[in-house]
C-alpha cells in the first residue's frame, strides 16, 4: 500500500510537470517549424557558440546591430524583460540560453558587443552576444532565412525575427517585435522544456 | 509586413486570363508620378499555366517576397520583389498544396514573422470544412488549423497581436463558387465568424454575421478591442466589439451598397472604404464613432468595383474591378484611382486609367494588387 501511495504520490507530482512539456512536437501548440541552422559565431569570450552543444536547452535567437536606432534596441530591451521573467519563474540558468547574432559584424566587436549587452543589463553567462568574420556572419543569416542591407540613408534594414529552439534544436516559434512579450515566451519556453 | 518606407513605385495587379485560354500572370504598372512610363504597364510575370482563377495574394513578413494563389487550381505561386521589384520572378510554384494541406481555394495570405498563415476556402475535395496553414517563407507545410464543427466555410483571417486574437469569416467552397453565377447555391455559403485564441490557434467563438461576411479588418486604434466586416451577400458593414466577458458581440452596423466585395480602412483609422460590386461606387464610411458609422462621400468609379488598395499615408487607393470569373457581369476591365484629400474627401482621378483589356492574349480581369 505505502508504495502505492508512493507511485501514486509520484505520478500525480509529475502530472503538471509533464502536462507542460513537450515531447512531441506534433501534440503541441507550438508548431515544429523545421531545424534551427547553426550559429557558429563567436562570443565576448571567444568561445565559438554552437547550437549541438546547446541541446536540452530552449534557446531564444535574436539578430541585432548595435547602432541600430529601429526595432533592435526595443528587441534587446524585450528579450531582457524576458530575461527576468525567467528568473522569477526559476527557469533562468542552464536551462535555456539567449542568443544575440550581430548583422553588422565589421563595426560589432566583441569589446563592442560586451558594452552593449552590458547597457541592457544581459547576463551574459546565459546570454551571448556572438560576431564573426562577414562571410561567418552571413553565412548565419543565410542560415536562418535572415537578411540586412543598407537603405539609401546607410542604415541597415533586416527583418525582425527572433527564433525559439527547442531542447532537441528544432524551431517552435518566431516572434517579431510585435509578438515578443514575456508572458507568452515565457509560456513558450516552459512547454519546450 | 514590414512597411512601404517610400511612396509607391510599382503597383503589381494579380491577372486572371480573361476567357482561360492563355496563362494568367501578373501585371506590373508604373506608378511612380516621375517617371516617363508612369500609368503604364511595364512588364508582366506568366505564371507558366492558364485556369487558375489567380486571386489574392500577400507579401512576405520582410516585404521580399509574395504569395499569391488561385483559387480554381489551389497552385501557388512564390515571387521575388526584392531583387527587381519591376520585373518580379517565380521562385518557386506549389503544385500540392490540397495533398499537403487537405484543404483547397487558398484565399488569404498573412504573414507571421518568418512564415505564412493562409486561410482556404474549402476542403481537399472542393468541399468543407474549410480550414487554415501555415507554411514557411520559403514554402515548406508546417501545420493545418482545423476549424470549429459549427463554422465549416472559411474566407479571411485577421489577428489581433496585442490582444491575442484572431477572427476569420465565411464564404463558400469551390463547389460552389466554382459554378456559373445562376447554378450558385445561396445556402452554401457560409455566415459565421470564428474568434480564436491566437497563440493556441485555438476556436474560443462562433457567431453569426451576415450572409458572407468577407473581409476582417481590425480597428487600428490599439485602445479600441474591435472590428468590421463586409456581408456581402447581406449587403451590410457588421461590426465585432469585446464584451466586459472578453467573448465579443457582433452586430450589423450599417446597411451598405449592393455586394460589398472589399473592405479597406485608412491609416487614420477614421475611414472604412466598401466596394458595391453590384453596382458602380465605393462607400466611404467614417466610423469615428464605431456605434454610429455615418457614410461620408461615395465614389462612382465604374461598374462592378471590387479590390481596392490603400496607401500607407492613405492619400491615394487604387480599384480593380474583377471578382470572380464566375461573378463578373461585365467584360471590361481597369485599374482606376482615387485620391484623398487632406479633409478625407475621395476624387477619381480621371488621368489614371490603366486598360487591362488589350494584352497580346487579350483582356485580364485585374484582381487583388499590391504596391511596392
Amino acid at each position: 500500500l505505502i508504495v502505492k501511495r508512493s507511485l501514486l504520490a509520484a505520478v500525480l507530482l509529475l502530472a503538471p510537470a509533464a502536462s507542460g512539456r513537450d515531447d512531441d512536437p506534433r501534440a503541441s501548440r507550438l508548431a515544429d517549424i523545421g531545424p534551427a541552422p547553426e550559429i557558429g559565431l563567436t562570443d565576448t569570450d571567444g568561445t565559438v557558440v554552437r547550437l549541438e552543444a546547446l541541446r536540452g536547452k530552449a534557446v531564444l535567437v535574436s539578430f541585432i546591430y548595435t547602432t541600430c536606432g529601429g526595432v533592435c534596441p526595443a528587441t534587446t530591451h524585450r528579450m531582457f524583460r524576458v530575461q527576468e521573467a525567467l528568473k522569477e519563474a526559476k527557469l533562468w540558468g542552464d536551462r535555456v540560453k539567449f542568443v544575440s547574432i550581430t548583422v553588422d559584424p565589421t563595426r560589432d566587436t566583441p569589446e563592442v558587443l560586451r558594452r552593449y549587452a552590458d547597457v541592457y543589463d544581459a547576463d551574459t553567462p546565459h546570454w551571448s552576444f556572438v560576431t564573426g568574420l562577414p562571410e561567418q556572419v552571413q553565412k548565419a543569416m543565410d542560415g536562418w532565412g535572415m537578411w540586412a542591407r543598407p537603405n539609401a540613408d546607410g542604415v541597415l534594414d533586416h527583418p525582425s525575427r527572433i527564433f525559439l529552439v527547442d531542447p532537441m534544436g528544432r524551431i517552435r516559434e518566431i516572434y517579431s517585435l510585435e509578438f515578443l512579450n514575456a508572458k507568452d515566451v515565457v509560456a513558450d519556453m516552459r512547454a519546450c522544456l | 509586413v514590414k512597411r512601404l518606407d517610400r511612396p509607391e513605385r510599382f503597383l503589381y495587379v494579380f491577372c486572371v486570363d480573361a476567357d482561360a485560354r492563355d496563362n494568367d500572370f501578373v501585371a506590373v504598372v508604373d506608378v511612380d508620378p516621375k517617371s516617363d512610363h508612369y500609368k503604364q504597364i511595364i512588364h508582366t510575370v506568366d505564371l507558366g499555366s492558364k485556369g487558375n482563377e489567380t486571386h489574392h495574394w500577400g507579401f512576405t513578413d520582410d516585404r521580399t517576397h509574395i504569395w499569391a494563389g488561385g483559387l480554381l487550381s489551389s497552385r501557388i505561386w512564390i515571387l521575388d520583389v526584392a531583387t527587381d521589384p519591376a520585373r518580379p520572378k517565380v521562385v518557386k510554384v506549389l503544385d500540392d498544396i490540397p495533398a499537403a494541406t487537405g484543404l483547397s481555394g487558398p484565399h488569404t495570405y498573412y504573414a507571421l514573422p518568418g512564415r505564412m498563415l493562409l486561410s482556404f476556402l474549402g476542403s481537399a475535395d472542393g468541399g468543407l470544412p474549410a480550414g487554415l496553414a501555415e507554411f514557411t517563407n520559403d514554402g515548406r507545410f508546417i501545420r493545418r488549423i482545423d476549424q470549429p464543427e459549427a463554422a465549416p466555410y472559411g474566407y479571411d483571417v485577421a489577428i489581433n497581436p496585442g490582444r491575442n486574437r484572431m477572427v476569420t469569416s465565411s464564404f463558400a467552397p469551390m463547389r460552389n463558387y466554382g459554378k456559373p453565377f445562376a447554378d450558385m447555391n445561396m445556402d452554401d455559403f457560409g455566415s459565421e465568424m470564428v474568434v480564436w485564441d491566437f497563440k493556441e490557434r485555438k476556436p474560443l467563438q462562433v457567431a453569426k454575421a451576415g450572409k458572407a461576411p468577407l473581409e476582417v479588418r481590425w480597428s487600428l486604434d490599439p485602445e479600441k478591442n474591435l472590428g468590421w466586416t463586409n456581408c456581402a451577400l447581406d449587403s451590410s458593414l457588421w461590426r465585432f466589439e469585446v464584451k466586459p466577458d472578453g467573448s465579443y458581440a457582433f452586430s450589423k452596423a450599417a446597411e451598405t451598397g449592393p455586394l460589398p466585395a472589399d473592405l479597406r480602412q485608412s491609416p487614420d483609422d477614421r475611414f472604412l472604404y466598401v466596394s458595391c460590386f453590384g453596382a458602380d461606387f465605393i462607400q466611404q464610411w467614417d466610423v469615428s464613432d464605431p456605434n454610429k458609422p455615418i457614410l461620408h462621400g461615395t465614389a462612382v468609379i465604374g461598374t462592378q468595383p471590387n479590390m481596392m488598395h490603400v496607401t500607407g499615408d492613405g492619400r491615394r487607393m487604387y480599384v480593380t474591378n474583377s471578382l470572380l470569373s464566375t461573378l463578373d457581369r461585365d467584360g471590361t476591365f481597369w485599374v482606376r484611382l482615387i485620391r484623398i484629400d487632406e479633409q478625407g474627401n475621395m476624387h477619381i482621378d480621371k488621368e489614371f486609367d490603366v486598360d487591362l483589356n488589350h494584352f497580346p492574349t487579350g483582356p485580364a480581369r485585374g484582381h487583388d494588387m499590391l504596391l511596392n
